[in-house]
């Protein structure tokens, strides 16, 4: 489809659009129905929580840092806790990071259950999506009675946690998981079963290893093609060795495979939790931590729902860090996206996009300068104004 | 038995004109509503498609740059004209058509028709990707799902021996249930007018995830509300024709409504089974599957109609 003045016909999806109710701006080109290109700009919720990191202290940035995303708010402070308690070298204790891993389970669980429902809108199944959110609540619900919040837990301490699990909590977090588990097979059935569903996603959206590969691809997306390529299994922290998970991996590619990789990774998150409250170990919570951390720089990865989460902290051995930087697992997924949509239908678009379970406002880290004139010079409001509306026209 | 009531009555309040807006308002809601409970949702009050209506009346309207400005404002009327006139010789909740002639069913399917038509011109009315590409797809699946249903709705008018609906009804209520003797014709008007009706899972024309509202994108207040509207008017219209053909034709009000709420329920649970079809996928379904489920039943009822002839 060309349009009177033989341009390309280009579809725009974003920043402000019903498929995606986060700031993404996407331009499919296509042809009829077939997607001849795509590109992708991201940067509209650019939040300079790197550099704020750098004007607050270390408990402080805690607090922070669990704003990055308000899905994965808790392996947001885990990672960036384990990282500063390497650099004071000290070492939580057993509990502590019992319950750090607790969290971090229920947290994907309500993370999955979150993007099965958002997918399955996306490909016009609203009776999955409503479905899926009403028992996401049951989660909701047990990781405010652990720590008396639904979104930002602030589970993490610098030297522990804050909040204990005691016997009542486990019973009903095992009840819930019980309950969950149950759901879950259905939605397996359906996810793999139901004709239309499946229709939307078998041999969709297709990557071989070697592309994920290739492509950098992390977490759930990059399991789905088979890519062994999990934190928790590779590099266990904060407890995963104590209680190891199942790896798990599809070799479709998919996705399909991406929902019964996930959905597969939700059956683990309940063995898991069942495990540790089995194996709860005894102890304190908390060990001391200095507030000034000593001079050195860290890099500290943990498994986010969505895949590898990356920080790195450097010290300069004041309460402050001297610099924080995050790399986010959506941003190593992207570039999947732009090179799968090609030849494929406008329709299929949002469950691609989609697949990957992007977290848009994780994304915005960088900021790109681009400097054409070699002078500086003072900007007045009026003046930055009138520019913001040039650029944008 | 409408013939002692003046034309003008019949035209402005039953069965055309307010009662049938005021009925297609319903209808949208019980449709809603009965989704939103299937889906585990709670569903808006009774009065919200009308809320909606008037607020969406009072709303200013937006004629967009680039489009053809009579077009844009008479395609509107004339999709909702079409509806309100197809209603004219439909036997609107049991009663007798307020008119008909022999070859009315005809008229009234071209009358359903129109606003598909109008949609996708509206759509391709405006420089608007969106509306463009729904456009598009609004005709392709049009030219999908027309012939089947037409087919499908010729079945009784075949068993029947001619082409008013009246007339058809007639037979329809003194015989065998059509549901029972046509079942294939039954299943295909259905999802048929489901189809017509751009309802889940054949709302790829407008699917929000993909292209916004489709057609309607560029259109805000008066033209969208009468859109609306009409589409209301269709799905009362479309109900009343497969209930009427395939239940049991003319009976008393309240036992038809009775028949209509069972389709009602069977539809808006279709709704809410099935992922959205990909415009590829619905063509696929109806040409391979609807074509010739129709056809099939067409040649059942001729090879019966051959032999009731040779037995006799």
């Amino acid at each position: 489809m060309k349009s009177s003045t033989g341009e390309k016909f280009i579809v725009p999806i974003g920043p402000q659009h019903p498929a995606l109710k986060e700031p993404g701006h996407f331009e499919f080109t296509v042809d009829g129905e077939i997607v001849t290109g795509a590109s992708i700009r991201l940067g509209f919720v650019h939040r300079g929580i790197e550099k704020a990191c750098e004007s607050r202290n270390y408990t402080q940035n805690l607090y922070m840092l669990e704003r990055v995303c308000g899905i994965c708010s808790h392996v947001h402070a885990t990672a960036f806790v384990i990282g500063v308690e390497k650099l004071a070298g000290i070492q939580a204790p057993p509990r502590a990071e019992a319950i750090r891993l607790l969290t971090s389970e229920l947290e994907r669980i309500h993370s999955h259950l979150l993007w099965l429902g958002v997918a399955a809108h996306e490909g016009g199944f609203d009776t999955l999506f409503m479905y899926t959110w009403r028992d996401r609540e049951v989660v909701m619900d047990l990781l405010e009675s652990l720590s008396g919040s639904r979104v930002h837990y602030s589970v993490n301490l610098i030297g522990g946690v804050k909040f204990d699990v005691d016997e009542k909590l486990a019973d009903s977090i095992r009840k819930g998981m019980d309950f969950l588990e149950e759901r879950t097979h259905y939605y397996m059935k359906i996810v793999t079963t139901d004709d239309t569903f499946v229709g939307r996603t078998r041999g969709v959206g297709r990557m071989t290893k070697e592309h994920a590969e290739r492509l950098g691809a992390v977490g759930p997306t990059a399991r789905a093609s088979g890519v062994e390529r999990d934190i928790r299994y590779n590099a266990p922290y904060s407890g995963y060795d104590q209680y190891p998970i199942t790896l798990i991996t599809d070799h479709a590619g998919d996705l399909e495979a991406r929902f019964v990789v996930r959905i597969k990774e939700l059956y683990d998150c309940y063995r898991l939790i069942r495990d540790v409250l089995e194996k709860m170990p005894a102890g304190d919570l908390t060990v001391r931590a200095k507030r000034k951390i000593p001079e050195g720089e860290v890099v500290s990865r943990v498994e986010a729902p969505r895949g590898e989460l990356f920080y790195y902290i450097k010290s300069n051995g004041t309460e402050n860090p001297d610099r924080v930087k995050v790399r986010t697992p959506s941003l190593c997924n992207w570039a999947t996206v732009s090179d799968l949509a090609v030849g494929h239908k406008l329709a299929d678009m949002p469950m691609l996009l989609v697949g990957i379970d992007p977290c848009f406002s994780c994304n915005d880290r960088l900021v790109q300068v681009n400097q054409t004139k070699t002078n500086s010079r003072l900007w007045s409001w009026d003046d930055l104004r009138r520019y913001g509306i040039e650029y944008y026209r | 038995m409408n013939n002692n009531i003046h034309p003008l009555i019949l035209l402005l309040l039953f069965p055309g004109g307010l009662f049938l807006l005021n009925a297609g308002l319903v209808y949208e809601w019980i449709d809603r509503k009965l989704v939103a409970r299937f889906q585990n949702r709670i569903g808006p009050r009774w009065f919200q498609p009308l809320a909606d209506t008037i607020k969406l009346l009072a709303k200013e309207e937006i004629i967009p740059a680039g489009v053809h400005k009579g077009l844009f404002i008479t395609l509107p009327v004339v999709a909702l004209t079409g509806a309100l006139t197809a209603a004219l010789y439909t036997p609107l909740f049991g009663f007798a058509p307020a008119f008909g002639f022999e070859g009315d069913l005809v008229v009234t399917l071209y009358l359903l028709s129109m606003m598909t038509l109008c949609m996708g011109l509206a759509g391709a009315n405006t420089i608007s990707r969106f509306s463009l590409i729904g456009a598009t797809r609004a005709l392709t699946q049009m030219f999908s799902y027309e012939a089947p249903f037409l087919l499908a709705l010729l079945g009784p008018a075949m068993a029947a021996g001619t082409w008013e609906i009246g007339k058809i009804n007639i037979f329809a209520s003194e015989n065998l249930w059509l549901i029972l003797a046509q079942p294939i014709g039954f299943v295909v008007a259905v999802v048929g007018l489901m189809g017509k009706l751009e309802l889940p899972p054949f709302d790829a024309p407008e699917a929000e995830t993909e292209i916004v509202a489709g057609a309607l994108t560029e259109y805000s207040g008066r033209g969208f509300a009468l859109f609306r509207l009409g589409k209301n008017v269709e799905l009362v219209v479309g109900l009343t024709l497969v209930t009427a053909f395939y239940l049991g034709g003319f009976s008393n009000p309240i036992m038809f409504l009775l028949k209509t709420a069972a389709l009602f329920l069977v539809v808006a649970g279709l709704q809410s089974l099935f992922a959205r079809l990909k415009i590829d996928q619905t063509v696929g379904l109806w040409w391979r599957v609807g074509a010739l489920m129709a056809l099939f039943q067409l040649l059942a009822i001729i090879l019966g109609r051959y032999l009731g002839l040779l037995i006799q």
